[in-house]
């Protein structure tokens, strides 16, 4: 699909992450954010969101998870309306944040137990669910130490664990993998892997366009508050006759740095 | 509620691992109440509302002295007394100048002689009263320390001044009792006739007729103790350490943005209302243990080290439930700063200006009515004035729940209105 479709049409039945038009502009920005930002992601699709520094990647995750409203537009997440019904889509999206949104002097299960209860789990289930969690994350052993004394990669382990205990429906990453090792990051893979596999709808970004490729069935690349191009990473390679991704990502990005 | 208990029992967790910022939390408010208290005892005395030392070189060793010090020692003077043969004027004077005492008397040698001698000069049998003029008075030297406040020196000199009155009065009256019998006798006149004896005199003198009774309303009738800075301090301080609580709490809301933790908060099907009253239900579990500790150190610790033993004679209930409301009132301001300042550097550097800023306003440091009109005036914005006013008013004053319902619904109010602020800051902040 060629980017922009996506504001012309209603989603269909089967999207599970939708935005249209949104625009987002900050306080002394003279450029906006986001510009006109459309999106379609299909359900059980592991979609990755690629750009360069100050592309609006962070933004538009952090509209499509309700942080914050956008100036104009509209979010559906599973076909409703992110305003009107916050609190039930809140309970069917996972966001794991690329800042490592952990409790350090608590230890792992402390963490688990407290962002569960938030999520509205107890009882049994909750015991059930943070125990997958440990297993998922392979940190079963280290369940009772305190995050600090934890490896980046186990952190980021327990991070995403920790974004998957309301077994959510639509799961939103943002660069996941930064700063660790190729252990942790393979055994991530596999598990998000797995996780689209049985079903569950994954957002992505990353800086890593290998990672994209070999995670993700579908690619968008943003760049300045647009997706300004999207499809599969081998329909991308074709259409743009560019030999790898890293090319075509330069091509359309600019090789200007953006350090702003 | 679910999630109000789990952010409450999160911040208890986070709390009891940071066992250091515990200790500040409770070592702070405890070290500055006995501390200060210690301090106020002495500016107590230094204002005449404890005993204040005199110090008394009796040169003379005669009844002068001994009447000076019968008059006084049932007063608020308490006499050391120098040995007359080893000190003289000079070492009385270097004491008091040197600040070691506020106040130094000396009975010149010869005083009591010459006070009876000029005494019975005044009624010179035959040649009538002597004339004002040729009496010579005899002097006492008074020394004060030019250091004391004002009050205590003329409170001081008024009592010495008072008691060598009553002195010379019941030496006249003697002295006159005495001349009219003789007079009386050398007229052959019988005794029955003499109008009133000395003794009778004496009695009529001390009779009291006109009388100053202090009022001091129900608190008498509660046995509630009079001021001192202990009833003073201990909620005073108590209320600043848990004012103080402000700028952890503060550091804890700023801690969850740094480290991308609100971000996952703000993704999760949970309003910043709860997020926020589980917070402040832990952190008023903090306060109302500072305050109890506070309470404890002024019961058990004081009576140890000099001080007056700290009392609650009533009102436990709405004690508890002041410390309370100002608890919430202390929680609601810290999730405001954490939530209105962008770092902790900010956060602690004004959340401490204004709290000490507000506790020296509402009269934590200096009593409201020892302030300057203006800021009297001033103290009634800040909440510790409306946590101690309430507090003095169940501890001094004896007055019930319902007369300090004012100053509690301030106190609630405010929290109210911070965390309100709070929540629709976090919203502007999104």
């Amino acid at each position: 699909m060629k980017p922009g479709n996506a504001s012309l049409s209603e989603p269909g039945p089967n999207v599970a992450l939708c935005a249209r038009s949104l625009v987002k502009r900050y306080k002394n920005s003279d450029h906006p954010a986001l510009h006109n930002f459309n999106l379609d992601v299909q359900q059980g699709e592991f979609y990755g969101l690629l750009g360069p520094n100050g592309a609006g990647k962070t933004t538009a995750i952090s509209i499509l998870t309700g942080l914050f409203p956008p100036d104009s537009g509209i979010v559906r997440i599973m076909g409703m309306v992110f305003r009107e019904r916050q609190n039930e889509i809140k309970q069917i999206l996972g966001l794991v944040p690329q800042n490592i949104g952990l409790y350090d002097k608590l230890t792992a299960r402390e963490n688990l137990t407290f962002f569960g209860k938030l999520c509205g789990i107890r009882g049994k289930k909750l015991t059930a669910r943070i125990q997958q969690s440990l297993v998922f994350s392979r940190l079963t052993e280290h369940a009772l130490q305190p995050v600090a004394t934890f490896s980046t990669g186990m952190k980021r382990r327990l991070n995403l664990a920790v974004g998957l205990l309301n077994a959510p429906q639509v799961l939103v990453l943002d660069e996941p993998c930064v700063g660790i090792d190729a252990q942790s990051r393979h055994l991530i893979h596999e598990q998000l892997q797995d996780l689209n596999q049985r079903g569950t709808t994954i957002l992505y970004t990353t800086h890593y366009i290998e990672e994209a490729q070999e995670l993700c069935s579908r690619i968008g690349i943003i760049d300045n508050g647009r997706i300004v191009e999207e499809g599969t990473p081998t329909a991308l390679l074709q259409q743009s006759g560019i030999a790898n991704l890293e090319d075509l990502f330069l091509h359309l990005t600019g090789k200007e740095l953006r350090d702003t | 509620m679910l999630k109000i208990l789990a952010t409450t029992a999160k911040e208890v967790l986070l709390l009891l691992r940071d066992r250091t910022g515990l200790l500040v939390l409770f070592l702070m408010p405890a070290i500055l109440v006995v501390v200060i208290t210690l301090v106020q005892e002495n500016v107590m005395e230094l204002t005449g509302q404890s005993k204040t030392q005199v110090l008394l070189l009796d040169q003379d060793q005669g009844e002068l002295g001994r009447l000076l010090r019968k008059q006084l020692e049932a007063g608020s003077l308490e006499f050391v007394v120098w040995d007359e043969k080893q000190n003289d004027v000079a070492d009385i004077q270097a004491a008091v100048a040197g600040g070691d005492y506020q106040v130094g008397i000396v009975v010149p040698n010869g005083a009591s002689t010459r006070f009876k001698e000029e005494t019975a000069r005044l009624f010179q049998q035959g040649n009538g009263p002597a004339k004002p003029e040729d009496i010579v008075s005899t002097s006492l030297h008074l020394f004060v320390d030019p250091g004391i406040m004002a009050g205590l020196r003329s409170g001081v000199t008024a009592q010495l001044q008072m008691a060598l009155t009553t002195i010379a009065l019941e030496a006249k009256i003697a002295m006159l009792s005495k001349t009219l019998r003789e007079t009386m006798d050398s007229l052959g006149a019988p005794p029955e006739l003499i109008p009133l004896d000395s003794g009778k005199l004496h009695a009529l003198f001390r009779q009291s007729i006109l009388t100053l009774t202090e009022d001091q309303g129900d608190s008498r009738a509660a046995g509630i103790s009079l001021y001192n800075p202990v009833q003073q301090n201990v909620p005073a301080w108590a209320l600043f350490g848990m004012f103080f609580t402000a700028i952890p709490i503060a550091g804890s809301i700023l801690q969850e943005r740094r480290s991308g933790i609100s971000i996952r908060l703000s993704a999760l099907p949970v309003s910043p209302l709860v997020l926020f009253t589980g917070k402040a239900v832990a952190y008023i579990g903090v306060c109302l243990c500072q305050f109890l500790l506070i309470v404890l150190i002024g019961t058990f610790l004081f009576p140890h080290i000099g001080l007056p033993c700290f009392t609650i004679s009533m009102n436990l209930t709405a004690v508890l439930l002041t410390a309370l409301l100002s608890s919430l009132a202390a929680c609601g301001y810290g999730i405001f700063l954490g939530v209105a300042c962008n770092s902790y550097e900010q956060a602690s550097t004004l959340g401490a200006t204004t709290v000490v800023a507000a506790a020296a306003l509402g009269g934590v440091m200096v009593p409201v009515y020892a302030m300057p009109h203006m800021m009297q005036r001033l103290s009634i914005i800040s909440p510790l004035n409306w946590g101690l006013t309430a507090f003095h008013d169940l501890l001094l004053r004896g007055y019930s729940l319902p007369a300090i319902l004012d100053n509690l619904g301030r106190l609630f109010l405010f929290f109210a209105v911070t965390v309100l602020l709070s929540w629709k800051l976090a919203r502007l902040r999104q």
